[in-house]
């Protein structure tokens, strides 16, 4: 599997922006939508958006080496700021000379800032003005992370990208919290800048917040402009909130969030959720799920996934895919899968492999179809074969405000589909 | 298909039936998959379709056909192996006798392994060593996550035609029961009549011209082994032996010995695949005792533990096939490296110094120690690696000082540098009854109480 090459042709960008530690080439852009495809040139790597970022929480992707991440054509990987600077820490990874050299991977990596995981995994989390307050789980001794902490952390890992510590509030929340937590949020960015000590090393890019609120989000997007960040990145979403306010207050971010950066949507990995945050104009994502799903036995095929310890999976003599390339798909049968799949760790291996594989090729496609200019038929071929006769409401909704209109009958295909009020549809409906 | 195993070196040259059974030997196991083999072709000429295998060596154990933790592109990165995998039936078996599915382009396909590979088809897994389910005249009971999985001779059969394994070990009634009631009662003799039955069956009821080994038993009687070596002895279909007693409670030296009793009885010129035997001591001992195939369940034993192996064979300074590792970087002591330990933690060596595995070029012990820290599933990938590629040289080591004759020295100097440590090489009894893989929640198999 070779790195992508959609952009063979394309050398003139249509927008650039230069920062210190990064430079953005938006090289092609989507007619009708607010896709764009482009490159980020990042201190280790070249990375192609939009782009998904598999998660190697402790500085690993679950089984799978460097090698075979480089062979699976992933461009960039996430770690965890907090486990990581509890396990190793930052002194050996600084004596190790960074996280690259530490779990020998040469292209790039994004830390966020360790306050997501504080927040949810930690009992006695309080937010303070200096920092979020904890429990250590260790000796329960109570520990403070601040943005400067954080940022000394992650300029420990050396990580291409590092994200500022935020005020994270759930996206369920309403009211004064949310406002407090938004402008909180901006102060913290303005000490995490200040504490960066490698800034022509590392980028840091600042979180859009705001909760469900347009005028908040609106507030918090201006806000973060005027630090002229090298990208910024959309965050307290995909918290189970209405998937009808997630994709709005993406949509607003994008429309505010200049051209010319890398916008970043943080906790986003169904492949529905890609294909339509990316014609409203995202380029990078990250989420567990696709590593995490393989786990449990499931492997993401364009329709959902499938569950192969299922029984019904015994006697089926295909690949998980038979359009996928990736070793899993082309060696092994459903069959085979299913014996294996929660037994034994090379069960897991296979399915995380195709999984990451899906993951890529998914994001390859969208970039090869706004490079096409044909996204928009991408987006209906994608729904058709996804959802059937019946699509979410809210990505009816979505793509009707980038231009596509799935209720109407498309002309060449004749496939049209209705809303259903679910947010999440298991299966498509053919 | 045809499986032929002939002794080279020194052996050859003293000719089989002089050289004495409880003694090395190097050999040549030749598998050869074409249709029609040529009976007059000379021994070192090979037919392009034939697969040779010098011994003493090692099947590779898998679980579900592969290497534990090594999916095949990650297996690629261990070289010159030996072409020999074994898989064991219990992995695939279902409630209702089937296994693999309705796939019917063979074992060998369904487990994507390249047919340059010998596969042996056994039933058990070998680091298994204790089970509660009670076999019948007509079936062998194998404990599973969903109960108890039957398998009679004639489904067996079936699976063999079905799955076309190049060689089978079919089921033999091996005994779980705690020596002292061995002793007393006609368990073993029934263990044997049985086995005996199971094996005609096995072999009657299949179409599929596998090279059968078979399993030779008795248990800890003398008597009763003699008998069924006797039978053996008499069949003109078996292409080797298998001795398999790891669900005896007795030392290792006691259960050579009784294989050894049972060697006298048996074809000199057939193979001999010793399971339990997997461990370099134990391995060594069994080689010198005449024993040609052990199988590698002892790297993944040692991977298990999160250990890296640092075992060293030969002659002072000896090259072989860990040619790479130094020897004042190989200490005596247990013969492993524990990544656990605190000392680990900022140590940027690799696993062993020189060592030329992809483990060891790629990562240092900081690393694989801080994954282990994290239960991250990489460690035990990397460790597996190390150890299966550490195994290899062992045996290539054990090779060339068969080759110089020196095996008996170079061996008693083996045993007596880790002899000393009570820790070496006992990775496969803690494996036994260890429940977790260190970084998963996957429960190892069930297993009984220890007897």
């Amino acid at each position: 599997m070779t790195t992508s090459d959609e952009f063979d042709n394309l050398t003139t960008p249509l927008e650039t922006s230069t920062s210190p530690a990064l430079k953005f080439d938006v090289l092609a852009k989507c007619s009708t939508t607010k896709a764009r495809a482009s490159k980020m040139h990042l201190p280790h790597y070249t990375a192609h958006t939009p782009m998904f970022m598999p998660v190697g929480t402790m500085g690993s992707i679950k089984g799978i080496t460097t090698k075979q991440l480089e062979d699976l054509d992933c461009h960039v990987i996430l770690g965890n700021t907090y486990h990581l600077g509890s396990r190793p820490g930052p002194e050996l990874l600084e004596a190790a000379g960074g996280l690259h050299e530490f779990m020998s991977w040469n292209r790039g990596l994004l830390t966020d800032s360790g306050g997501f995981q504080m927040v949810s995994l930690l009992r006695l989390a309080n937010i303070t003005e200096e920092g979020v307050e904890f429990e250590n789980p260790h000796d329960g001794k109570k520990m403070m992370l601040t943005p400067e902490m954080s940022i000394g952390l992650q300029n420990a890992i050396g990580a291409d990208i590092m994200m500022q510590l935020d005020d994270v509030v759930s996206s369920l929340t309403t009211g004064d919290r949310v406002e407090e937590a938004m402008w909180r949020s901006v102060r913290w960015l303005d000490r995490s800048i200040k504490a960066n000590k490698r800034p022509t090393e590392q980028n840091l890019f600042p979180i859009v917040q705001g909760g469900l609120d347009a005028r908040l989000r609106t507030l918090s997007a201006h806000e973060l402009i005027k630090r002229d960040s090298p990208g910024y990145a959309i965050g307290g979403l995909s918290g189970g909130e209405a998937k009808d306010s997630f994709w709005r207050m993406v949509s607003l971010s994008t429309d505010i969030l200049p051209d010319n950066k890398p916008r970043y949507c943080m906790g986003v990995g169904y492949a529905e959720d890609l294909v339509v945050c990316s014609a409203l104009g995202v380029d990078m994502y990250d989420c567990v799920f696709p590593t995490r799903t393989a786990r449990f036995g499931n492997a993401l095929v364009r329709t959902g996934s499938l569950a192969l310890k299922q029984g019904r999976f015994k006697n089926d003599l295909g690949p998980i895919d038979p359009d996928c390339s990736c070793p899993t798909c082309k060696n092994y049968t459903r069959a085979y899968l299913h014996t294996t799949v929660t037994k034994d760790t090379t069960g897991c291996h296979l399915i995380t492999i195709h999984n990451i594989a899906y993951q890529m090729r998914l994001m390859r496609d969208i970039r090869q179809a706004i490079v096409d200019d044909r996204f928009p038929e991408f987006i209906r071929e994608f729904m058709s074969i996804r959802f059937g006769k019946t699509v979410p409401k809210w990505i009816i909704s979505a793509l009707q405000s980038v231009n596509v209109d799935l209720t109407t009958v498309d002309e060449k295909t004749g496939y049209s589909a209705t809303p259903i009020s679910d947010d999440f549809q298991k299966v498509p409906n053919m | 298909m045809t499986l032929h195993f002939e002794l080279t070196g020194a052996n050859a040259a003293a000719g089989v039936a002089s050289s004495a059974t409880a003694s090395p030997r190097s050999g040549r196991l030749v598998l050869d998959r074409s249709l029609n083999c040529e009976a007059s072709a000379p021994a070192s000429t090979l037919a392009p379709a034939a697969i040779a295998l010098e011994t003493p060596t090692f099947l590779k154990y898998t679980r579900h056909g592969l290497q534990p933790h090594l999916v095949r592109e990650v297996a690629a990165e261990l070289s010159d192996m030996p072409a020999c995998t074994r898989v064991q039936l219990e992995d695939f078996l279902e409630d209702d006798g089937s296994a693999c599915g309705q796939h019917d382009a063979g074992l060998h396909n369904f487990v994507f392994l390249d047919r340059s590979e010998v596969l042996l088809l056994d039933t058990l897994d070998p680091t298994v060593t204790r089970r509660v389910g009670k076999s019948t005249n007509s079936f062998l009971a194998i404990d599973s996550e969903g109960g108890t999985k039957r398998l009679t001779p004639e489904v067996f059969a079936q699976l063999v035609d079905r799955l076309k394994p190049d060689i089978i070990i079919p089921p033999a009634d091996y005994i779980e029961e705690p020596l002292p009631s061995l002793t007393q009662g006609k368990r073993i003799s029934k263990s044997v009549t049985r086995s005996a039955k199971w094996l005609d069956e096995s072999i009657a009821k299949s179409v599929y011209p596998s090279a059968v080994f078979a399993a030779v038993m008795g248990s800890h009687s003398p008597e009763l082994r003699d008998i069924s070596a006797k039978k053996l002895l008499a069949r003109n279909d078996v292409a080797g032996y298998v001795f398999n007693d790891v669900s005896l409670a007795l030392p290792f030296e006691s259960k050579l010995q009784l294989a050894q009793h049972s060697l006298a009885q048996l074809d000199a010129s057939k193979p001999r695949y010793m399971v339990g035997a997997s461990a370099p001591d134990a391995a060594l001992r069994a080689i010198l005792g005449g024993i040609d195939l052990v199988d590698s369940s002892y790297p993944y034993a040692v991977t298990e533990q999160g250990f890296a192996s640092t075992y060293v064979f030969g002659g002072e300074g000896a090259a072989g096939g860990i040619a790479d590792a130094s020897a004042a970087g190989a200490a005596a002591g247990a013969g492993r490296l524990d990544l656990w330990q605190e000392s680990m933690f900022n140590d940027f060596g690799p696993l062993v110094e020189g060592c030329s595995c992809f483990t060891c070029r790629s990562h240092h012990r900081a690393y694989i120690h801080h994954l282990l820290m994290t239960k991250e599933m990489l460690s035990t990938v990397l460790l597996q690696i190390h150890n299966m590629h550490w195994y290899k040289g062992f045996f290539a080591d054990i090779r060339s000082s068969l080759a110089r004759a020196t095996l008996a020295e170079d061996a008693q100097r083996f045993l007596e540098r880790y002899g000393s440590s009570s820790e070496a090489f006992g990775e496969l009894e803690t494996l036994a009854t260890q429940e977790n893989s260190p970084t998963t929640k996957i429960q190892r198999k069930r297993h009984a109480e220890p007897l």
